[in-house]
């Protein structure tokens, strides 16, 4: 289909606006003397950069990283999501929170956890299996690439989830019962009709994921660091910080590459599902999605997703709880048993700074997520159902900041809002916000939109209905899940965000990063992971808000009739 | 309680003596302060409680000062009255023609190569030790020099700030070579060939150096003294060498501050003996104010001298002969 909308234009504008700034601004800054992003014109950074002979390595290991950590994610979320929409499996709703939890986690503090159970030293893990198996030496090491990937894969879950789940839970039942009449076991049927139509879901998970992974910098730096694996971001992170004087200018033409691959990830996405027709599942005919019934295997695949839940994101939680407690930082023992108390919280309870922290943040996490995925609906609509070059375009653009690695998007952003009268106020975070992660509201929305038969839209404009009353009436009530993951994503995000606030915030519009960056530059793990556990609370009552919202508005809609 | 303790302790009995304009200051309000040093929320307590003018904290990590900074100032956007960081970086802001030149009466008694400049007054030393578990590491196994660091029983016990990345410890190795702690250069390439043969384990920054020692994953850490303070009640004791070097700490006033008569009362304040007692008890800094102790045990014993301020072209040269060393790169 190719229609063009007054629409479009509108969007590239606001999108445009909104993301080429800061990333021109980096562009400029690539190209100039000095620190700043105005000076004499050189190339200098760009050869220094990319002739240096450690860059080949580096990148081979920043493929490894982003793939390995896409795999592992989109994996994992499959199988969450389908045991979670597709089958009877009990605590379905549990389950679903918990694949969501590391969205909510400052990623600092995640990787500290698994440091804590799998360093081979002292983990608690290693020496739980050597005590037991009566081994002489760990048996793993987390600070290796695998262990990164691991680490990394589980903080990128969310996102996978959240983009997978809606996709497969608005999924025609017709569709797989054909497969069956003709033969085929749930298993074939799975590998056949279930993924295949899931494929535009599935790759925009893969892309966010390596996206994102690229643009990582806690991962790499607490696990990839101590094992001496540098990846893209560290590297970056080495350039700008070898003297006193950060230059961000060549940090940014590092960054371009990370830019570069996003746009040609994003170009390949699009290839491989041009041909959208084939994923609708949801047209006039009504569809309803239906339940496998696990039968005898209910309680086995319980207790195996729940182990799996546990092991991999509840205990590092459970072991922040623990740091929580501790004055400092301690194996587990009698000893640190016996020195447990809730100093830690009471410090970041009575902090003012702490507290503005959490009000401006859960503030920037509700009015943001909300606006950004209003934004959101009418981009992805552009992007799915209006395929023209200038679609192409509007999503290339919705990537822009996105795909700079962290620790160089915010002096983008400085650059830019030091030239407006926004500099220093909680407005420049809103807007750096949503423009940094757009994406986050774009993905789920359009996976759902790819999903929806364009006849329902031409039946409501036959019956008089204009453009926007179609899409608030009918295509947005089918949305609705797809929105929700959006939000979700969007307000958890806003609520730890770190990479633009460090350099953004100011005495008075401090979020939560700029306490968890104090704790962290300082040491204070115990002061930190009490933030951090305050932080998940918070953020798992968004969630839940958000999602029995979503419930009670899919009851509301029109979805079958 | 202890913290209102020592407020009572500061408004009653020491209340520095102000060159500047205290009324004027008063008038104007509030003095903005741009530091990267951690946690001196205490002294800004104390100067708003000395004072009646209200000190605002921003906190700018040492990565992202500079870049804050000259972009504020480029932009005419540069809210701070008062700014302190790493004497490199405020060099490269002198240059720039960020200051202005203030000399505070609170300085006399200060070394001369610290009051030297018109300027810029560096009033502490970022020190660096090597720091180690003492529940852990055995009284008769505790090193005693630098040279016992390459000792084969540390293989693999060590945490330390990238040498080929951290500007602070490129500069701590090349002072060590400079400030003639070893007796020779070879002697002092075999410590650093030492070191990287022991196979430490890297971090980013400082910051994340001592929680490994704390939780047991390693047993020594090239370090900072101050975290034995910070950090209490981990188990954190200094290595006792006769020398210890770190990079000067220097503060200056804007040269387009806001507030201009609040700037100089903060700074006065700030070099006050007061102040420094405060940084030294609630920070473990090392501070150049006479008269001032350290609460580190054995600290005054100790010689602290300033390493030379390398420029960034050393830094990234010495940064990638380490890199080859430590790596094998």
């Amino acid at each position: 289909m190719t229609r063009r909308v007054p629409l479009t234009p509108s969007l590239i504008l606001i999108v445009g606006f909104l993301t080429v700034c800061p990333v021109l601004m980096l562009v400029l800054g690539s190209f100039s003397e000095g620190f700043g992003s105005f000076g004499v014109f050189t190339v200098q950074k760009y050869v220094e950069a990319y002739t240096d002979p450690a860059l080949a390595g580096i990148l081979i290991n920043t493929l490894i990283f982003t793939l390995g950590s896409a795999v592992v994610a989109t994996i994992f979320a499959l199988f969450l999501a389908y045991i979670n929409t597709r089958t009877n499996i009990p605590f379905k709703f549990l389950f679903g929170i918990i694949s969501i939890i590391p969205m909510m986690i400052p990623h600092i503090l995640f990787a500290v956890s698994w440091v804590l159970l799998l360093n081979p030293s002292n983990g608690i893990l290693n020496r739980l299996i050597m005590d037991i198996f009566g081994l002489k030496s760990s048996l793993f090491n987390i600070y290796t690439l695998h262990g990164m990937i691991l680490v990394e894969g589980l903080l990128d879950l969310p996102i996978a989830y959240l983009i997978i789940a809606p996709a497969m839970s608005a999924f025609d039942v017709s569709l797989e019962e054909s497969s069956k009449v003709c033969g085929a076991s749930t298993l074939r049927t799975l590998t056949r009709v279930t993924l295949p139509v899931l494929r535009p879901a599935i790759l925009a998970s893969v892309i966010l994921v390596i996206v994102r992974s690229l643009a990582s910098f806690a991962v790499p730096s607490i696990i990839g660091m101590p094992g001496r694996k540098y990846v893209l971001a560290t590297y970056i992170y080495r350039t700008i910080s070898t003297g006193f004087a950060a230059d961000y200018g060549k940090a940014a033409a590092i960054g371009m590459s990370a830019m570069a691959a996003s746009i040609v990830l994003i170009y390949l996405y699009r290839y491989l599902t041009s041909e959208s027709s084939k994923y609708v599942t949801i047209s006039s005919r009504g569809f309803k999605p239906a339940l496998i019934d696990l039968k005898g295997y209910k309680y086995p695949m319980f207790t195996i997703v729940g182990l799996l839940s546990f092991v991999l994101i509840v205990l590092p939680v459970l072991v922040l709880f623990y740091t929580s407690m501790l004055p400092y930082v301690m194996a587990p023992s009698a000893k640190a048993f016996a020195r447990m108390s809730w100093k830690n919280w009471i410090d970041v309870i009575k902090d003012p700074i702490s507290i503005l922290a959490l009000k401006n943040s859960l503030t920037l996490g509700v009015v943001g997520a909300t606006l950004g995925v209003i934004l959101s609906i009418f981009v992805s609509y552009v992007i799915v159902k209006v395929r023209t070059v200038a679609s192409g375009i509007l999503e290339s653009l919705s990537f822009l900041s996105f795909s700079f690695p962290g620790i160089v998007i915010g002096v983008g952003f400085m650059w830019f809002f030091v030239r407006t009268p926004l500099y220093a106020t909680i407005w420049a975070l809103l807007i750096g916000y949503i423009a940094t992660y757009l994406p986050y509201g774009i993905r789920p929305i359009s996976s759902a939109f790819v999903q929806i038969h364009s006849h329902l839209e031409e039946s409501a404009w036959v019956c008089g209905a204009g453009r926007f009353r179609t899409v608030r009436r009918i295509v947005i009530p089918l949305l609705i899940p797809g929105i929700i993951s959006g939000w979700i994503l969007m307000a958890t995000m806003f609520v730890r965000e770190l990479s633009l606030s460090v350099v953004l915030s100011r005495p008075g519009t401090e979020v939560l990063a700029v306490q968890i960056l104090r704790f962290a530059e300082d040491g204070l793990w115990g002061r930190l992971s009490a933030l951090g556990i305050i932080m998940i609370f918070f953020s798992s009552t968004l969630v839940i808000a958000a999602s029995l919202l979503g419930r009670k508005l899919t009851k509301m809609g029109i979805v079958g009739n | 309680m202890k913290k209102l303790v020592v407020l009572l302790m500061v408004v009653l009995f020491a209340v520095p003596s102000f060159a500047a304009d205290l009324a004027k200051a008063k008038a104007e309000g509030k003095a903005s302060f741009y530091a990267n040093i951690t946690a001196v929320e205490p002294i800004m307590d104390a100067f708003n409680a000395a004072t009646g003018v209200d000190g605002v904290y921003t906190r700018i990590s040492t990565s992202k000062y500079l870049a804050t900074v000259a972009t504020e100032f480029e932009a005419g956007k540069l809210t701070a009255d008062v700014l302190q960081a790493p004497m490199p970086i405020m060099q490269t802001l002198k240059d720039m023609g960020v200051f202005t030149p203030y000399r505070s009466p609170s300085a006399a008694g200060y070394p001369d190569w610290a009051t030297r400049d018109d300027t810029i007054m560096q009033f502490g030393i970022e020190y660096v030790a090597p720091i180690y578990n003492k529940e852990l590491v055995k009284p008769a196994d505790v090193p005693k020099s630098y040279m016992d660091l390459i000792d084969k029983k540390w293989f693999d016990k060590i945490v330390m700030p990238d040498p080929s990345s951290h500007a602070t410890t490129i500069s701590w190795l090349v002072g060590m070579k400079e400030s003639n702690i070893f007796a020779s250069e070879d002697e002092w390439m075999k410590f650093v060939k030492g070191l990287a043969a022991n196979k430490p384990m890297f971090v980013k920054s400082f910051g994340p150096s001592p929680g490994p020692v704390e939780s047991g994953e390693k047993l020594l850490a090239i370090s900072m003294p101050k975290y034995i303070i910070t950090h209490a009640p981990a188990p954190l004791d200094w290595v006792r060498v006769d020398t210890l070097l770190g990079t000067p700490r220097g503060i200056a006033i804007a040269a387009k501050a806001p507030h201009p008569d609040a700037a100089r009362v903060f700074m006065d304040y700030w070099l006050s003996k007061d102040a420094m007692q405060l940084l030294a008890d609630k920070v473990g800094e090392y501070v150049l104010t006479p008269g001032v102790k350290s609460p580190i045990e054995g600290m005054d014993k100790v010689k602290v001298l300033p390493i030379r301020q390398l420029s960034n072209k050393e830094i990234k040269s010495w940064g990638k002969k380490f890199q080859k060393i430590f790596f094998g790169e």
